[in-house]
This record gives structure tokens, sequence and C-alpha cells, in this order.
């Protein structure tokens, strides 16, 4: 348990020092990794698996997923992303998916933040209502 | 956050359909009941969380990356890779006057097939106890028909009294018997043989019991005619620790509605220690800490926010209250354990049962130097505080010499005596289960037992005199019961003619 909890510490004071004014440094990172797999130090194999998740879902705080019933024309594209890297800063990075499932309109999730204007979400929560 | 969610709504309107914010995760473990949910960002601590197909959670350990929940449905239903949603609520359940005569589950659904609960009342099932400002001291007492207790260990409206002692000293019987003098008292008060009495409605709650054990306690209920005042609330043993954990707080939160509308309850948990266990298991599967006997560390304050919540609040806000009857059953008679002491210390004393006296044959089984109750006889009408107001002192007297009289036969006048009545007050206090004894009879009975009538009385055919008497009380005197009754106290009238309605008897019994 104990080396558990020191394993989660390490990691994630790896991740404070993954940043370079606020921003995923890459060079950084990497850099890290490679002095970390060459000290080798207790459990660094789980020190690793750790920071690698902590980094994923960093990097999912900064990725945009949209999903459309149909493909979207570049202007609304546009206008969505225009909107979103407003919100979210530049560094956003984001995904169009398509996903006919949703019936109609669309659903962005960026982190754990789901906007979903979607007919399937929107039938959905009519059948709750019933 | 709003501009970007208003443009996105504008646009989404013009698509005619709407959209919904809310905050997920994703399953990543599951397994015994809980679920480790990955995202959740803006998750609540006890909020319900939405899985697939139905399945509720609610969230109880929130850590950096991850969110610990325990599941409230079919827990197969829930796969690892389910997308998980906040839903902004807390866990609600049914309350009101609908609940009465029914069997329901933790979440207030009916088991007793007897179709749905008709209310639009929902509480939540954790909510802070009233505070200072609200509660008023106990004064009321709470009827229990049991003699032992009703005279020397009194409970009152709003308290808090601990049932503790052994498996199979009857503990459940207790509880089982004060619901069933209520249901009786509720009914003559319905009838207009009482006067000016407040109902007092009852909440059975099973925790980790067998359901045949329930089903039982619910024939027995329904056979006495108690169910039209009771509500049971069943988490077997074969329900999951969630729903074990959750019972008493939703018990809890039905008997606060009677509460916050100016009724009376009665709530009992049946048992603390069946509780303790299922959230120990929840604690230990959420990987939380562990300390002694494996409880978690908050595993007394589960139990004292729980017990808090029973109080009798004052007139500005209604004038309710809530009477909380937690059982304890002890491991060999060892009140020294981690939870029968904190829940003895939590309540506002004990009824303690010992397996000794069951056997001897001594039931209810009530051991009179251990039991207390720290509310006192402000929870007594005036008549028993006058009839039995040294019964404890003389019981424990009676302990004392009992013990050294096992060594000589050589005893004076006084110790006789003493021993004499100590051994009556004893047969009197022995009580059949199911047959609770009104408040009248009882004065009428250890006014007779205080003034000498019992003494020349044999000790074995004690018990047969006071069921005769009780007889007679009921079906000759019943004018002499309801002044008892709607007086409250002995007066010299009263002196009078209990002693000619006992001599009367006496005069019959042989």
């Amino acid at each position: 348990m104990k080396v558990r909890k020191e394993t989660r510490q390490l990691a994630r004071a790896l991740l404070r020092a993954s940043f370079t004014d606020g921003q995923l440094d890459k060079g950084r990172i990497s850099s890290l990794v490679q002095s970390l797999i060459s000290k080798k130090p207790r459990d660094c194999i789980t020190v690793l698996s750790d920071f690698k998740n902590l980094l994923r879902l960093e990097l999912e705080k900064r990725h945009a997923r949209i999903e459309t019933a149909g493909p979207l024309d570049d202007g609304t594209r546009s206008k969505i992303l225009a909107n979103l890297k407003k919100k979210y800063g530049n560094q956003l990075t984001t995904e169009f998916v398509n996903n006919p499932a949703l019936l109609g309109g669309l659903r962005i999730r960026v982190g754990s933040d789901v906007w979903d204007g979607s007919v399937r979400n929107r039938l959905q929560r009519l059948e709750q209502q019933l | 956050m709003s501009s970007i969610l208003e443009e996105i709504e504008t646009k989404i309107a013009g698509l005619k359909t709407s959209t919904t914010k809310s905050n997920v995760g994703v399953v990543r473990e599951t397994g015994d009941g809980v679920a480790r949910v990955e995202g959740l960002s803006d998750v609540m601590l006890n909020e319900m969380i939405e899985f697939p197909n139905g399945v509720y959670g609610l969230a109880l350990n929130l850590e950096e990356t991850e969110v610990g929940a325990i599941l409230l449905g079919d827990n197969t239903l829930v796969m690892e890779g389910d997308e998980v949603k906040t839903t902004g609520k807390l866990l609600q359940v049914p309350v009101g006057k609908a609940l009465l005569g029914r069997v329901v589950d933790t979440l207030g659904q009916p088991l007793d097939g007897k179709g749905p609960i008709k209310t639009e009342t929902f509480y939540p099932v954790e909510k802070i106890a009233p505070g200072i400002i609200k509660r008023r001291s106990v004064s009321q007492p709470v009827q229990t028909g049991i003699m032992a207790i009703d005279a020397m260990i009194p409970i009152g409206r709003g308290q808090r009294e601990l049932i503790i002692g052994d498996r199979a000293t009857g503990k459940s019987t207790i509880a089982v018997d004060t619901i069933i003098s209520q249901a009786r008292l509720n009914k003559a008060a319905e009838e207009g043989q009482i006067k000016d009495y407040r109902p007092l409605y009852c909440i059975y709650v099973g925790i980790g019991q067998k359901n045949s054990n329930i089903a039982r306690t619910l024939a027995i209920l329904e056979k006495a005619g108690a169910m039209p005042y009771t509500t049971i609330i069943s988490a077997a043993a074969s329900d999951s620790a969630t729903n074990q954990y959750l019972a008493p707080f939703a018990g809890a939160a039905m008997s606060e509605w009677f509460m916050d509308n100016g009724m009376d309850a009665l709530i009992i948990y049946d048992d603390l220690s069946k509780h303790a266990v299922a959230y120990r298991q929840v604690s230990l599967v959420l990987k939380r800490p562990s300390g002694r006997e494996a409880y978690p560390g908050d595993v007394f304050y589960l139990h004292s926010r729980l017990l808090e919540r029973s109080a009798r609040v004052n007139e500005e806000s209604g004038g309710g209250s809530v009477t909380a009857l937690p059982i304890i059953e002890t491991q060999a008679g060892d009140v020294s354990a981690y939870i029968p002491t904190n829940v003895i210390s939590i309540t506002d004393g004990q009824i303690y049962l010992e397996t000794d006296l069951f056997y001897q044959g001594v039931r209810p089984a009530i051991s009179v130097g251990l039991s207390v109750s720290r509310v006192g006889s402000a929870a007594q009408i005036k008549a028993i505080k006058q009839v039995a107001g040294k019964i404890k002192l003389d019981l424990a007297q009676f302990r004392e010499l009992a013990a050294f009289a096992q060594f000589g036969s050589d005893l004076d006048a006084a110790t006789k005596a003493r021993l004499d009545r100590g051994q009556r007050i004893v047969e009197l206090f022995k009580q059949i289960q199911y047959n609770p004894i009104p408040v009248e009879q009882q004065v009428a009975v250890l006014w007779a037992m205080q003034n000498g009538f019992l003494d020349p009385v044999p000790v074995e055919r004690v018990k047969e005199f006071q069921l005769k008497l009780q007889d007679y009380l009921g079906t000759r005197k019943e004018g002499l019961l309801r002044s008892i009754r709607e007086k409250k106290e002995i007066d010299k009238n009263l002196e009078t003619e209990l002693a000619s309605a006992l001599n009367d008897f006496k005069a019959t019994w042989q």
C-alpha cells in the first residue's frame, strides 16, 4: 500500500514537471521519461503507467470529440472549432467523428463535460419523462 | 463556459433540438456492488450517478482521477467502459401516510404485492438532524406495554433507547411488542376511548435479516392489527450491502416526514450490528482505510448522524417527534466491543437483555442493573411514578440480598420481607410475548404489589394472581381503569376504589 502511494506521488510530480507556461511540453515529457528509465527507480513500470494515465486524462481535458450523425460542411465545422477554441484556448485538439446512432444533431465532449444536442439524447429524455 | 453553451445552444435550437450539458465518466472497474469511474470531474459527494440500463449509483469516494460509487440496482448490468452521467440529485425515498401498512425496500419500492405506493412527497435519504433551536426536551411517554420497561426504564417520545443483548434473547420481541402496544393505543384513540392522544406511527427497519424473520414479524403485526400504523422496510440478508447500508437512512427519512408534519413516529433499527457490517463491506470494497475490527474510521459518525435524527421538536416546529429503538446484537454478552460501545454512547440509555435471565425463565430478560434510561421519569405519567418510583432500588437490593441469602437460612424479618417483595416483583415483570399490558393495568397491578396485596400470595402463584386480577379489572372494573387512564395519577379517591376492588378480588381468588 505504501509503495503504491509513493508511486502515485512520483507520477503526480512527473506530471507537474511536464508543464511549461501552463501547457504540456512534449520535449520535457520525453526527457522525463528517458531519465526515469535510465535511473530505474523502484516500481518504475508502475510509475510510468500511472504517469501515462495522468497524461491521458490531462490530454482528454484538452481534446474535443465532436460526434455528428452525418458529415458536417466546412463552414459549420470552422464555426464550432472557433467557438470551442475561444472557450478552451488554442491548445485544444479536435476530432470529428461520424456516429449515425445519434440520429441527428451533434454531441461534443471535452474532458468529462458533454454537450448533447443529439436526437437520440432528446428521445431518451422524452422516454424518461414519459 | 456559458457563452459557448449559449452559442452552441442557439445553433442547435435552429436544428429544432435542445441541448443538455452533463458531466460524464467512464467505468474503469466494477465488481462487488461498487464501480470505479474515471472522469466525472463535477460530481458531488453522495450524488446519484446514472449508469446505462437504468442503474443508479451513489458517489461515495471522490479521488483525484477516479470516483468510487456504490451501485443501487442490478450490478450485473454495469460493464467496464460504460458511460456514466451525473444527475445533480440526491437519493430520495417516498414518504407519507401512503407507506403505512406496506412492506417496502430501501428505495421505498413495494415488496408486498399490494400495488404501487401513491405519494407525491419525497425526502432525501441523508438529511441534517434538527438543530438545538428546534428541539425541546422529552416529556411524553412511549407506552411499550412491557411492564418492566414502562416502570423502570421509561422511554419518551424523541428518545433513542438501545436494545442490546445476545442472539435469541428477545430483542426484536421487545420492538414488536412496542409496535403492537402503539397500534392498540392508536386504535383506542381513534375509537374515542383515549382523549388527547397523539398517535404514534411505527417504522420497522430490518437490516440483514433473514426473509423468513421479516415474514414472521409481518405476520405477527398483521395478526395483532398493527400494520395499518406500521411500515416495514426490508433490506434482507440477500440484498446488496449498499441496500443494507442505506435502509436505516431511508427509514429515518420516512419517520422524519411524520415529525415535520407535527406527528409522532417510532423507528426500530433491527439491527445496527449488521448495518455496521454492511457499511464495513462497502468501505473495504471501496478501498477506504480500515480501523478497529476492520470497520472504517467513520463508523461512529455513521450511527451518530443516523440516531441524531430522532428528536422531539418544539411547538413552533410542529411539536412532532421521532423516537428510535436501535437494536445491537452482542457476542457472548460482550458490551465492550467496538459497535456496542459506540451505540451505547450515542443513545439515551439501553435495555440490556441477558441470556442467563432468559433461560431462568425471566422473560423479557431485562437486566435491571445494566439497563438505564437517561431521560428517566420525565417520560412517565404520574401514576406510574407513584407506584414504580422505588422498584428499581427494591430490585437492586433484592439481587444483592439474594446472593447472600443463598449462604444461610437465618434471616431477620426485614431481610425476609425484602426478599419476598423482590421475588414477587420479578414474577410480576415476567410477561408473555406480543401481549402488551395497558398502562392503567400496570398501575393497578403495581399498586397492589406496593400496598402488600401480593404478600400473602405464594411466589409461584403470583403470575396467576396478576393475570386473574387484570382479567377482573378489565371486565368488572372498567370505570376504575378508565379513571386511572384519564386522571393519570392516583389520588385519595382512586386509592380507596383500588383498595376496595382488590379486596373484592381477593375474596373471590383462591
